[in-house]
């Protein structure tokens, strides 16, 4: 038995072995407090203004020695200069010298306490986060205090598995990316720096462990293992044995579903299922086309309105879905509509306070409310739908009558460009997204008047079960086998088919090979998924029989609880794919 | 002749992520290089432009609108300049 195994966070995957090798920075751990005689008050001052300048020093000397593949990394160095520049951490850490006669060591944590009360207030994830460049900035002037030479990266001589309290941007300027076989961190979520790095070094990582410090000395022989977010400690030889099969089964399995990603995704039995990609930039086709993607089941227009000074005319539209159009044919394109709340929008639209958006003005109702902006887009996607593989989608419709409204806004466009003499394709498929509740009960109705479904299962399951995924206090509702959802998309993959129409899944849960079986049972037509998915699905499919599909479906439709379905799953997932139960975690859970 | 008047313009935060760490950066750096008192206006909280730490604390998410005061000599130079950046969502791609 290894002496400890630690459960963590697993932010880029694969596996790795080899020897601990702590850095000392971030929180300094043991902070002196003592409480200064007067006289000393000045020399406390003094301590504290040196520490800032060398620790700034110092990160002006790694600044400039960035290596080039790391520059875009490397540009939060220039925020940490900042922060040790900023009057208000310096002079917040001087005032309780001044006025509470403490020492320059407990200062300092005292004025990022207070920062840290200010940020833990802040609503937006990602801003909030950012208290851990504070503190690793803090953790710098702190080692100067507490006059720690700190070990350098620079002096690492071997292949080493990099273990860190927190991993600083400036720290990973200075190592060797081929010294560094992984990373563990104590600290960080899926969206710290050291998941994003990992991943453009593809090397292992993981964070958000919590006993790391506690649990590992230097020079201790460890595994990483990112598939499953694990940390072993001095492993015995039968872990070693299991972590070299791992590795081995790891690499083949790669090689191998990459190599047969352009293959049909064909189940044993032979029924066949399209699996298309999710992109939202014209770059991504290359990954599509590349991971072997049949088709774009969903192009994100909004891209090009986001982010841009000016709202984007109709000849710009119109090339870049041409363009789209031309690289993928003769696969398909499907362009949905505008799909932003008008918080979105505020450069162009005024400030609208919605006390809701997410149940407030946005997709098809943002585009009947700014019916020129709607209009425009229109006429973009007409005109390049002389490219016969576009299809056209239309986001949130709630009923027929909404349905109706917007046909009827498509079909003025059309008039206007038969009138104009412009061409453009009057068989171009139209169908709409199926992804509020009221939506899914009426699917039957709406069947008759388009030409195919898309399920979004992300908003479906938000709106269906009530929760916000990204708040966390109710994120575990987020269940995608939920009874209700399964009932539900199978309802919406019936009333297509009854009617004669195609009907794909372009949720997350299209991409979670847990889900797969499920849906294939479902027999729904498309699967639409980011592309880096798409060689796991495929595999997925080609490994299934829709027999044992059909069997699954009917048993988890016959269950009553998450919990039993999730088990279903995972039971269904052991017997059928053991390769992806192996690299892949669940994000399904238990539940009940 | 200085003026102490204080000129303001509303900006919009264009940036995917909010003004995260490097627009803050990059703000704070811009602003001190003006002897004008510049201050950024949001939801009744103001802080100083100055600051990073006061920048990042005001957690502008995207589509953010945010009120830019200044005051001093280089109080209107300092205005459009820092508006410059906000339109070009200070240099980032996204």
């Amino acid at each position: 038995m290894a002496v400890h195994v630690i459960q963590g966070i697993p932010v880029s995957t694969g596996v790795a072995l080899g020897r601990a090798y702590f850095l000392n920075r971030g929180r300094a751990r043991n902070i002196p407090r003592q409480n200064i005689p007067d006289r000393d008050v000045e020399d406390e001052l003094q301590r504290m203004d040196q520490a800032f300048s060398q620790a700034l020093a110092e990160l002006e000397d790694i600044q400039g020695r960035v290596p080039a593949e790391l520059l875009e990394h490397a540009r939060i160095i220039d925020s940490h200069i900042m922060m040790l520049q900023d009057p208000k951490l310096l002079e917040s850490a001087k005032t309780y010298i001044r006025n509470m006669q403490l020492n320059a060591e407990w200062a300092l944590e005292k004025a990022v306490a207070d920062i840290e009360t200010v940020f833990r207030s802040i609503e937006d994830a990602y801003i909030r986060e950012r208290i851990q460049d504070v503190r690793l900035v803090a953790g710098r002037v702190q080692q100067h205090l507490l006059g720690e030479s700190g070990n350098s990266l620079r002096s690492i001589n071997t292949r080493i598995i990099l273990l860190a309290h927190d991993l600083s941007p400036a720290d990973t300027v200075e190592l060797e990316v081929g010294k560094i076989m992984a990373f563990a961190t104590v600290t960080g979520g899926k969206t710290s720096h050291t998941g994003i790095l990992a991943r453009a070094m593809q090397i292992p990582a993981i964070v958000g462990a919590a006993d790391l410090e506690e649990s590992i000395q230097d020079g201790q022989l460890i595994i990483i293992d990112g598939l499953q977010g694990r940390i072993i400690v001095e492993p015995d030889e039968e872990e070693l044995a299991s972590f070299t099969d791992l590795k081995y089964q790891f690499e083949e399995y790669q090689a191998g579903i990459n190599r047969s990603s352009h293959l049909p995704a064909e189940t044993i039995d032979g029924y066949r299922v399209k699996v298309f990609a999710n992109i939202e930039l014209l770059e991504e086709v290359s990954s599509v086309l590349g991971n072997g993607g049949e088709g774009v089941g969903l192009y994100r227009t909004e891209y090009s309105y986001l982010n841009r000074l000016k709202l984007p005319d109709e000849e710009q539209l119109l090339e870049e879905y041409q363009d789209l159009a031309s690289i993928m044919f003769p696969s398909k394109v499907v362009l949905r509509t505008l799909d932003v709340g008008a918080d979105k929008f505020m450069n162009h639209f005024g400030s609208l306070d919605e006390a809701n958006p997410a149940l407030g003005l946005r997709a098809v109702r943002f585009c009947l409310h700014h019916m020129d902006l709607f209009r425009v887009q229109l006429r973009a996607i007409l005109r390049a739908s002389v490219h016969e593989n576009i299809s056209l989608m239309f986001p949130m419709v709630s009923g027929l009558g909404e349905l109706r409204q917007v046909k009827s806004v498509l079909n003025s466009v059309r008039m206007e460009l038969k009138r104009e003499g412009v061409k453009y394709n009057p068989e171009m498929p139209v169908g709409i997204m199926i992804e509020l509740p009221s939506a899914m009960i009426t699917a039957d109705i709406l069947a008759t008047e388009v030409d195919f479904f898309s399920i979004g299962t992300n908003d479906l399951i938000q709106y269906s079960l009530g929760i916000d995924r990204t708040n966390s206090f109710v994120s575990y509702l987020y269940q995608p086998l939920h009874p209700a959802l399964v009932r539900m998309i199978k309802y919406v993959v019936d009333a297509g088919h009854r009617a004669g129409i195609e009907v794909s899944i372009c949720g997350e849960m299209a991409a979670d090979p847990y889900c797969i079986p499920v849906l294939m049972g479902m027999q729904v037509d498309c699967l639409s998924m980011n592309p880096q998915a798409v060689p796991v699905i495929k595999h997925i499919i080609r490994q299934a029989t829709m027999e044992e599909c059909k069997a699954l479906l009917k048993d988890v439709l016959a269950s009553k609880t998450v919990g039993r379905n999730n088990k279903l799953v995972k039971d269904s997932i052991f017997r059928r794919h053991p390769s992806e139960l192996m690299f892949y975690s669940s994000l399904l859970d238990e539940g009940y | 002749m200085e003026t102490l008047d204080v000129v303001s313009r509303k900006v919009f935060v264009a940036n995917e992520l909010g003004l995260h760490a490097r627009p803050a950066a990059r703000l704070a750096r811009e602003a001190q290089k003006y002897s004008a008192r510049i201050t950024l206006l949001s939801q009744e909280q103001e802080v100083d432009a100055k600051s990073i730490l006061d920048l990042l604390t005001l957690a502008l998410g995207p589509g953010c609108a945010v009120e830019l005061k200044a005051q001093g000599e280089d109080a209107q130079a300092a205005l459009e300049r820092l508006e410059q950046l906000f339109l070009n969502r200070f240099e980032e791609e996204r």
